[in-house]
C-alpha cells in the first residue's frame, strides 16, 4: 500500500482510531496485523520472509542475551512462514505464484533453524553469544543477498565467462525483489548487534518484537530505526496527546507536498532526460540531473515525513532522515544530512567495526572505500550504484586529503562567501553523483557525459520553459526550507506566526491538489 | 497544547472554504474541463459576453483556436466541419475546412468556414459537438465520418463516467476550487511549458489494448453499430434544426499484399447512403479520390497531405454547387 494511495487515506485514520481506543496489549496486536496488511497488499507471499526474519532475530536476540527458549516454541515460530506459504498456495487465484520449490524451502527452514539453534546452545558458553550473532547476521545477509544480488552477480559472472569464450547456456531464474527487504534486514542486524554490544535488552514478547520489526510507517523505506530508539516505544504504552495529531498531520502534509507537488513534477523532466532513447544536449543533461536531485530529495524526504507523521499519529516518534542535505559544505556533512539513518548505520555497523579512523590515514581511507562501496551496492544491484558509492568514497577521501577542501568543509558555518562557495562546490559534486545514480547503465552514463559537450541548442528540445517548470516546483521547496531553516526539524515550520503557518499550509494543500493525479512510485521502494 | 484545533488549522479551513465559495460563485460557468474528456455539451466552446464564441481545448484535446459570432451574420454562408484528426488537418490553414471557405470566397460567395474537428473524437463526441454547433446557426454542417476512433471514444466515455462517481479517488476533484486549480495548472503550465516529448512520457500508453480491441470481431461490430446509430441520431438532429448536413465518409489508404495502395471505406459509404435524403447529402472520399494516386494524397493510412485536403475541398465546393446548397444561401 502506497502512502499516496487513496486506500492509505482510509487505512491510517482507521488504524489510528482503533489504536487509541484499544488497551495497550490490543494496540500492539493491532500494529502487527495492520503492518502485515500494509505489507501484504504488495505481495502476500513475501510476508513469509518477514516472518522468517522475525523468528530468527527474535530467538537469536534472546540467545545472545543468554535467554534460552524451549525448542517447541522455536519450532512453532519457525513454522509460521511455511504455514503462511501453504495458506497462499491454497488461496484461490494465488496458488500459481507459490511454486513447490518455494514451499519446499519454507518447509526446510524450521528443521534447519531448530537444528542450528539446538546445536549452537551446545557450544562452550563463551562462544554461544558470538555464534548466535553470526547466525542472525548471516541469515539476514543471505536473504538480502539472494533476493537482491543473486541475479546481478550471476548475470555479471555469465557475461564475464562469455567474454572468455565460454557460454554455458544457463537460464537464470527470475527473482522478484521483495519490497522493504533492504530496510528491515538492516534493522534486524542492528537489533542483534546492539544486543551483543549490550546497548539494548532483547524483547521477550514475540508479538511486540514482530510489531517492532514490521512497523508499517517505516517498514518499506525507513527510516532505519535503532532498537534503543524504537523498541522502548513499543514496550510502554503511549499516552494520548493532541500534539500527536497536530505534529503527525503537519508531517504528513509536508511529506505529501514534497512527494506529489515537488518530486512527481520534477520526475517528468528527469524521466525524459534520463530515458536512454533521448538524444540530449548539454542544457538538457544539466536540467535533467538538477531535476533528479530535486526529485529524489522531495521523493525520499517526503516519504520519510509521511512515515514519521503516520507514526506520530500513533504516538511513536521515528528518527529524522534528512537535514537540509543540499546545504552541505562537503561530503562528510552531506552524509550527516542525507539519509541519516542509513549513513549512521553504515558508520556504526561497518565503518567503525572495520577500524574507523583509528589506524592512520591509509586505514581510514580503506575503511571509507569499503563502507561507501557497500553503501552504493545497498542501493541496488547495478554497477552504476557501485560506481556511485566509489564516487562518494573518492569525494570523502579527497576532502580528507586535500587541505583546502577540508578547510572548506570544516570552516565556520554561516552566510558568508566562503560557505556559499563550499555549498556550491559540494552541490556540483552531488549532482555528478546523482547523474551516476540515475543512469540505467555505465554506457548510458557515458552518453550523458558526452551530452555535456553538446552546447548547440539545435541538438535538443528547448529547455527554457521546462526550466521554469523545475524552478516552480523545486523553488517552492527550497523557499519552504528557507522558512524552516531555524527549525530543528526541516519538515517543521511550527516556529513561524500562526497566520503565516495557516497560509503556508493552505498553499501546500493547494499545491498537492494541483498535481494530485500524477502517479509516480516512491523511488526508494525499489531498494 | 490541549485544543483539538489550532488557529493555523482554523485559518486553513477558512481560507479553503472561502476560496471554494468564490470559485463556485464566480467561475462555475466556465467549467468544462479535462475530467469530462469532451463529454460536456460546452466542452471547448467558450461563449464570451461580447457575443462571440471561442474554440479552445476540450477535455485535454484542442480545437484549432478560432472565434466567431454566436449569431450568423446576415447573408453569410456558415460552414462547420465536425470530425476527428483527419478533417482537423495539420493546421487550421492547411485543413480542407479552411480551404472550402477560401474557395467559396474566391468564387464570390459570402462564406465562412470553421473547423470543429478534434483529434480522437468518435461518433459519441462528434454528436456532442454537433449539438453545440447547431446553436450557432450554421448554414451547413459537414460531418466527417470515420470509424477508427471508437476505442478512444469509449475509453474516455468510461473515464468521464468514472470521474462522475463517488469513488474516493475522485473526492479531491469534487471541490471546484481544487479542480479548477488542477485544470488551470494543467492548461496554463503543463501544456504550455512542457514539450510533447515530455508530456507523452507520463501518458498512459494503451496502444496494445487498442490493437487487441480492433481485432476483436465482437467489439468492431458493436462499434460499427454505434457509429450507425449515432450518425442516424445526428441526421435527425440536423433535420430537426433544419440545417443541411453533408456526410463525408472517410476512406483509408491500405496497401495490398503486392504493394499497391487501395482505398477502402470500411462500409461507411453504404451506411451514409442509407441515411442520406432530404437536407442530408453524402460525399464519399473513396469516390472523390478514385483515379488518383492515394500515396500522393495520404500522409498515412488515414490522414491527408495538403494535396489531399485541397482535392477534398474542391470536391466539397463542387458538391455544394451541384446540389444548390451554396446558391440558396446567397
Amino acid at each position: 500500500m502506497s502512502f499516496t494511495s487513496w486506500q492509505y487515506g482510509f487505512f491510517l485514520p482507521l488504524v489510528m482510531a482503533l489504536y487509541w481506543a484499544l488497551p495497550w496489549r490490543g494496540r500492539i496486536g493491532l500494529l502487527l496485523v495492520s503492518s502485515y496488511i500494509f505489507y501484504g497488499v504488495w505481495d502476500v507471499r513475501f510476508l513469509s520472509l518477514l516472518l522468517t526474519s522475525t523468528a530468527i532475530d527474535y530467538f537469536c536476540g534472546r540467545a545472545i542475551a543468554h535467554q534460552r527458549v524451549a525448542l517447541k516454541y522455536v519450532l512453532l515460530a519457525a513454522s509460521l512462514p511455511v504455514a503462511w506459504l501453504v495458506g497462499c498456495k491454497l488461496w484461490p487465484g494465488r496458488g500459481e505464484a507459490v511454486t513447490g520449490w518455494i514451499v519446499g524451502a519454507g518447509a526446510a527452514f524450521p528443521i534447519l533453524f531448530v537444528t542450528l539453534y539446538a546445536m549452537l546452545w551446545r557450544l562452550p558458553e563463551g562462544r554461544q553469544r558470538h555464534a548466535f550473532l553470526i547466525l542472525s547476521i548471516v541469515n539476514n545477509l543471505v536473504v538480502l543477498g539472494f533476493f537482491k544480488y543473486f541475479s546481478f552477480f550471476a548475470a555479471s559472472a555469465l557475461a564475464g565467462l562469455a567474454r572468455l569464450g565460454w557460454q554455458p547456456g544457463w537460464t537464470l531464474p527470475h527473482i522478484i525483489l521483495p519490497v522493504a527487504i533492504s530496510f528491515y534486514t538492516f534493522q534486524s542486524i542492528a537489533y542483534a548487534v546492539d544486543i551483543y554490544r549490550g546497548k539494548v535488552q532483547p524483547e521477550r514478547d514475540y508479538v511486540t518484537f514482530a510489531a517492532y520489526l514490521s512497523f508499517f510507517p517505516q517498514l518499506v523505506a525507513g527510516p532505519i530505526e535503532r532498537p534503543a530508539h524504537l523498541l522502548p516505544q513499543f514496550q510502554k504504552p503511549a499516552v494520548w496527546n493532541v500534539e500527536h495529531l497536530h505534529a503527525g498531520s503537519r508531517l504528513i502534509l509536508m511529506g505529501l507536498f514534497k512527494k506529489v507537488f515537488v518530486a512527481d513534477n520534477c520526475a517528468l523532466l528527469d524521466n525524459y532526460a534520463f530515458d536512454p532513447k533521448t538524444v540530449l544536449n548539454a542544457p538538457w543533461a544539466i536540467l535533467g540531473v538538477v531535476a533528479f536531485a530535486v526529485q529524489i530529495y522531495g521523493d525520499f524526504s517526503g516519504y520519510t515525513d509521511i512515515a514519521r507523521g503516520s507514526a506520530r499519529l500513533l504516538g511513536i516518534e521515528l528518527m529524522p532522515n534528512f537535514r537540509f542535505p543540499y546545504l552541505a559544505r562537503g561530503p562528510s556533512e552531506f552524509w550527516q544530512r542525507w539519509h541519516i539513518t542509513l549513513s549512521s548505520w553504515f558508520r556504526d555497523y561497518v565503518y567503525i567495526p572495520l577500524g574507523g579512523n583509528r589506524g592512520g590515514l591509509g586505514a581510514t581511507l580503506r575503511n571509507l572505500w569499503i563502507t561507501m562501496l557497500l553503501a552504493g551496492l545497498w542501493h541496488g544491484a547495478n554497477w552504476t550504484f557501485v560506481l556511485w558509492g566509489a564516487y562518494h568514497a573518492a569525494l570523502l577521501a579527497m576532502y580528507r586529503v586535500v587541505p583546502g577542501l577540508r578547510r572548506l568543509e570544516e570552516g565556520q558555518a554561516g552566510f558568508n562567501p566562503r560557505t556559499l562557495f563550499a555549498i556550491a562546490l559540494m552541490s556540483a559534486f552531488t549532482l555528478g553523483g546523482w547523474a551516476i545514480f540515475r543512469c540505467a547503465s555505465l554506457s548510458h552514463l557515458g552518453a550523458w557525459l558526452t551530452a555535456l559537450t553538446r552546447w548547440n541548442a539545435a541538438d535538443g528540445l528547448d529547455w527554457t520553459r521546462p526550466g521554469l517548470w523545475l524552478l516552480l516546483h523545486g523553488g517552492i521547496l527550497f523557499l519552504l526550507q528557507w522558512v524552516a531553516r531555524k527549525s530543528l526539524d526541516e519538515a517543521e515550520v511550527a516556529h513561524v506566526p500562526w497566520v503565516a503557518r495557516g497560509i503556508i499550509y493552505t498553499l501546500l494543500l493547494l499545491g498537492i491538489a494541483s498535481s494530485v493525479t500524477m502517479d509516480q512510485e516512491f523511488i526508494y521502494f525499489q531498494f | 497544547m490541549n485544543h483539538w484545533t489550532t488557529k493555523a488549522f482554523l485559518l486553513v479551513v477558512a481560507l479553503l472554504c472561502g476560496c471554494e465559495l468564490i470559485v463556485r460563485v464566480c467561475f462555475a460557468r466556465s467549467m468544462s474541463g479535462r475530467f469530462e474528456y469532451g463529454y460536456n455539451p460546452a466542452s471547448g466552446f467558450r461563449e464570451k459576453t461580447d457575443g462571440t464564441v471561442h474554440l479552445v481545448r476540450a477535455g485535454g484535446r484542442r480545437f484549432h483556436p478560432q472565434s466567431f459570432a454566436r449569431k450568423r451574420p446576415d447573408g453569410v454562408f456558415r460552414i462547420m466541419v465536425i470530425g476527428d484528426s483527419v478533417p482537423r488537418g495539420p493546421s487550421l490553414q492547411r485543413a480542407y475546412a479552411h480551404r472550402v471557405g477560401e474557395l467559396l470566397r474566391a468564387q464570390g460567395a459570402q462564406a465562412e468556414s470553421f473547423n470543429l474537428a478534434v483529434p480522437g473524437y468518435g461518433a459519441r463526441r462528434n454528436q456532442i459537438v454537433l449539438r453545440q454547433a447547431l446553436k450557432y446557426q450554421p448554414s451547413l454542417i459537414i460531418l466527417h465520418l470515420n470509424g477508427s476512433n471508437e476505442f478512444e471514444d469509449e475509453r474516455d466515455w468510461q473515464r468521464a463516467r468514472e470521474f462522475q462517481s463517488w469513488h474516493p479517488r475522485n473526492w479531491p476533484m469534487k471541490s471546484l476550487l481544487l479542480r479548477r486549480l488542477h485544470e488551470m495548472k494543467t492548461e496554463r503550465l503543463f501544456w504550455r511549458w512542457l514539450p510533447q516529448e515530455i508530456r507523452s512520457e507520463g501518458a498512459a500508453n494503451d496502444a496494445g489494448d487498442e490493437i487487441a480491441a480492433a481485432h476483436d470481431p465482437e467489439k468492431t461490430r458493436r462499434w460499427k453499430d454505434l457509429v450507425h446509430k449515432k450518425t442516424a441520431e445526428d441526421v435527425a438532429l440536423a433535420r430537426q434544426a433544419q440545417v443541411p448536413l453533408l456526410l463525408l465518409t472517410q476512406a483509408r489508404c491500405e496497401r495490398r499484399p503486392e504493394g499497391s495502395a487501395v482505398l477502402d471505406d470500411h462500409g461507411l459509404d453504404s451506411m451514409a447512403r442509407s441515411l442520406a435524403g432530404e437536407t442530408v447529402s453524402h460525399l464519399s472520399m473513396k469516390e472523390v479520390l478514385a483515379g488518383t494516386d492515394p500515396e500522393k494524397l495520404f500522409a498515412d493510412g488515414s490522414h491527408l497531405r495538403d494535396e489531399g485536403h485541397d482535392w477534398l475541398a474542391r470536391a466539397i465546393v463542387a458538391k455544394l454547387r451541384r446540389e444548390g446548397l451554396i446558391r440558396s444561401a446567397q
